[in-house]
């Protein structure tokens, strides 16, 4: 180790090692592993701060599962053998987010493919801008597009009812249409670029050699281009996922009214619950569940870590 | 070949469709931006108008969030670049299992969900002044953004900062140290020229995450606010078309930028290729080919643009929004007063009508009364009246002749000689 540093001082100059250093010492250790375990440390405690804040620090701030238990059963008094409002909005929470994935893995991918194989150099950067452009725009104001757009007084609605389709308007946004519509399209740009990185390195030849001897282009596509794209694949599907089931700002704003995302209860813990242990407990739950989540697909699917990002 | 044709128009019809999910929503958004109706909507179209701009400007609390953000926004650039650029010169210089180790802790941050890093963020700096300083030197929305937001806008910019320094010749680097340069010198003068355009990018893209950020800054922010969150909260709590009128303006200059820096990569490219072939001694005149991809945008801008001014002008001239509105305004009120004229006709037909039913209902039990009183006091009926209820009288009669008819056997039975024996037989059977 000091001879490491030895070695970088040396190449670098004592000046930009410090710089180099302790810039990315402090990055790690204040802004990113202190914090997250401090969180934890927070999750295991009493409400005192809010509660009773002279007990803080005292013999009674010791550490307790109570936020988990809570999470788990609800309070004393909930005649419900477990907490059946947070339970079932975390696992809403986390389906939702897989069908999301699914979703925009299966929207993502012919565009990917079409962009990587397909269009020529003109077309493909055109594309590409034309991807990107709709991503600069804030989420909230993304939100409030699919809003209007979804409404009961809607575009959408309108134009259904002049259609004839239907009679009366369907309230888009109470049958969470709007919100997995703009789920969906929130993080499209982050499946994409995936996809089409990993598509794009693989040989025309193979395609070509796999059409002249004979196959579909479903079977291409199943024996020779999704394999080779796997890495690709799952990391596009892990960021959609994570970001999804971490999402808060579309479930605010375009989440049905009786329907919560599982953010929104952490967000309620912070806020007007002033119970920031129990939104610590809940905010890490969500975070080692989403994580165990990716790595059991990833064994499922055989990827291994190192191929993501890559 | 025919079925190549089908594949190839079901693609180009897909295209279509899925770039009309990107940017119908935005679309159809800027259009209410237009629209004089006081709920954002395109369907009943009032009047085109521009007020909805003013009534933006005017909004204190957008604009105080506006420059909250763009203070964060720059605060953010301060921080995340040379965070990002120090990390990618680390992560350059680090042996390949150190590597991936730092790699992957310094990448967690963009997988973690912008809430938790916002709730850490928070809980660690409260704790900080709490406990080690006493004090709410940290407890400031403006810090608190910063620190949160820079935690995983600071792994985008590595992430550039790494893409470019791959293509980055070692040898130049040698070579000036050979030459006697200091290491100051080969950073300075060699690596950060070298770096300069993903500096750019990086800063303009930590500037984007920083301004849209929501989900991390919504817990850091305490009592301040950005735009972000003004937004937030104004769209939660009633709607109207003055956001539409901000997207407009963030659409316009999301364009216009996009263009720019196509624009600035032409530039870039045509220079290249000159220089290339200033290099290889041929002279190449004409466009590069690189250069035609851009025609389509850069005309549909052209369009828009033109299609624009020519709509103020219009507006400017021809066209008074009030006048128009004062219009629509006597339009709706004449459909309202048309459909409540006919709402008022449609009640008193149905009260006439009620009326003149009601009426003849009257007439009918009339008439049936009559012909009841009619059929008491007709003489043929009165005999089936009478037998009518002499009917009934009967029925009830013989029920009651049958009791009595029934009890008098009872009592007959028992005085009857013949059944004497059998009661007692029968008394003396129960017994």
């Amino acid at each position: 180790m000091i001879s490491w540093l030895k070695q970088f001082s040396s190449r670098n100059g004592v000046g930009l090692s410090v710089y180099l250093l302790g810039t990315v010492t402090l990055w790690i250790l204040v802004m990113i592993i202190l914090p997250q375990l401090l969180m934890l440390d927070f999750s295991f405690r009493h409400n005192w701060h809010h509660m009773d804040p002279a007990k803080m620090g005292g013999p009674e701030d010791v550490y307790t599962l109570v936020n988990y238990h809570f999470l788990l059963y609800g309070s004393p008094n909930n005649p419900d053998p477990f907490n059946v409002v947070d339970v079932t909005v975390f696992f809403r929470t986390i389906i939702a987010a897989v069908f999301v994935t699914i979703f925009d893995l299966a929207i993502c991918y012919p565009i990917a493919y079409y962009l990587a194989q397909v269009a020529k150099g003109a077309r493909t950067r055109f594309m590409v801008l034309a991807l990107i452009v709709p991503f600069w725009v804030n989420e909230i104001l993304r939100a409030f597009a699919f809003r209007i757009l979804f409404g009961e007084e809607g575009t959408l609605n309108a134009i259904l009812l002049a259609l004839g389709i239907l009679n009366e308007p369907i309230d888009f946004i109470r049958e969470d249409v709007a919100l997995y519509a703009g789920l969906g399209y929130a993080y499209i740009l982050l499946m994409i670029f995936p996809l089409y990185n990993a598509i794009e390195s693989l040989d025309k030849n193979q395609i070509e050699a796999a059409r002249d001897l004979g196959s579909s282009w479903l079977r291409i596509h199943r024996r020779v281009v999704i394999p080779f794209a796997k890495p690709g694949i799952t990391s596009g599907c892990t960021m959609v996922f994570m970001l999804t089931a971490g999402a808060l700002a579309l479930p605010q704003i375009i989440g049905g009214p009786s329907s919560l995302w599982f953010t929104q209860i952490i967000y309620q813990w912070f806020n007007t619950g002033s119970n920031w242990p129990r939104g610590s407990a809940y905010a890490i739950v969500l975070l080692v569940v989403c994580i165990a989540f990716v790595f059991l697909v990833m064994r499922i699917f055989k990827v291994r870590i190192g191929e993501i990002g890559r | 070949m025919r079925a190549q044709t089908v594949q190839r128009l079901s693609m180009g019809f897909y295209v279509l469709l899925f770039f009309g999910y990107l940017f119908g929503p935005l679309i159809i958004m800027s259009a209410t931006a237009f629209n004089s109706s006081s709920f954002p909507s395109v369907s009943p179209w009032d009047c085109v108008s521009g007020e909805w701009f003013k009534v933006l400007v005017k909004d204190d609390k957008l604009m105080t969030g506006l420059s909250n953000s763009l203070m964060i926004g720059a605060g953010v650039i301060l921080a995340a670049v040379p965070i990002g650029l120090a990390g990618a010169l680390v992560l350059s210089q680090l042996q390949r299992r150190a590597r991936s180790i730092v790699y992957t802790i310094t990448i967690s941050p963009i997988l973690v969900p912008g809430v938790v890093l916002g709730i850490s963020t928070l809980i660690f700096w409260e704790r900080i002044d709490r406990v080690v300083l006493g004090t709410e030197f940290f407890y400031d929305g403006f810090f608190l953004t910063i620190i949160g937001q820079s935690t995983f806008i600071s792994a985008y910019t590595m992430l550039i900062f790494l893409a470019r320094l791959q293509r980055f010749d070692t040898g130049l680097e040698e070579a000036a140290l050979d030459l006697g340069a200091t290491r100051v010198q080969v950073f300075r003068h060699i690596l950060l020229p070298f770096l300069k355009p993903a500096i750019a990018s990086a800063a303009v893209l930590a500037f984007l995450a920083s301004f849209e950020n929501y989900n991390t800054t919504v817990f850091t922010i305490v009592s301040e606010s950005t735009l972000t969150t003004v937004l937030a909260s104004k769209v939660r709590y009633g709607i109207n078309p003055s956001i539409s009128a901000l997207a407009v303006i963030i659409i316009a200059l999301t364009l216009l930028a996009a263009l720019v820096h196509e624009q600035f990569k032409k530039h870039e490219a045509r220079q290249k290729l000159k220089s290339e072939a200033i290099a290889s001694g041929k002279e190449k005149s004409g466009s590069s080919p690189k250069g035609r991809p851009m025609r389509v945008p850069v005309m549909a801008m052209t369009t828009m643009a033109f299609v624009a001014m020519l709509g103020s002008v219009w507006m400017a001239r021809a066209y008074d929004v009030d006048q128009c509105k004062v219009e629509v305004a006597h339009e709706k009120k004449k459909r309202s007063e048309g459909l409540t004229r006919q709402r008022i006709a449609e009640a008193r037909a149905r009260r006439e009508q009620e009326k003149s039913l009601e009426e003849g209902s009257d007439a009918l039990k009339a008439n049936q009364a009559g012909r009841q009183y009619q059929n008491i006091f007709a003489p043929t009926n009165l005999g089936q009246q009478v037998d009518s209820g002499s009917g009934d009288d009967g029925a009830s009669g013989a029920e009651a002749a049958v009791e009595a008819n029934q009890a008098g056997r009872q009592y007959q039975n028992i005085f009857a000689p013949t059944n004497l024996g059998q009661q007692v037989d029968s008394a003396s059977e129960n017994d």
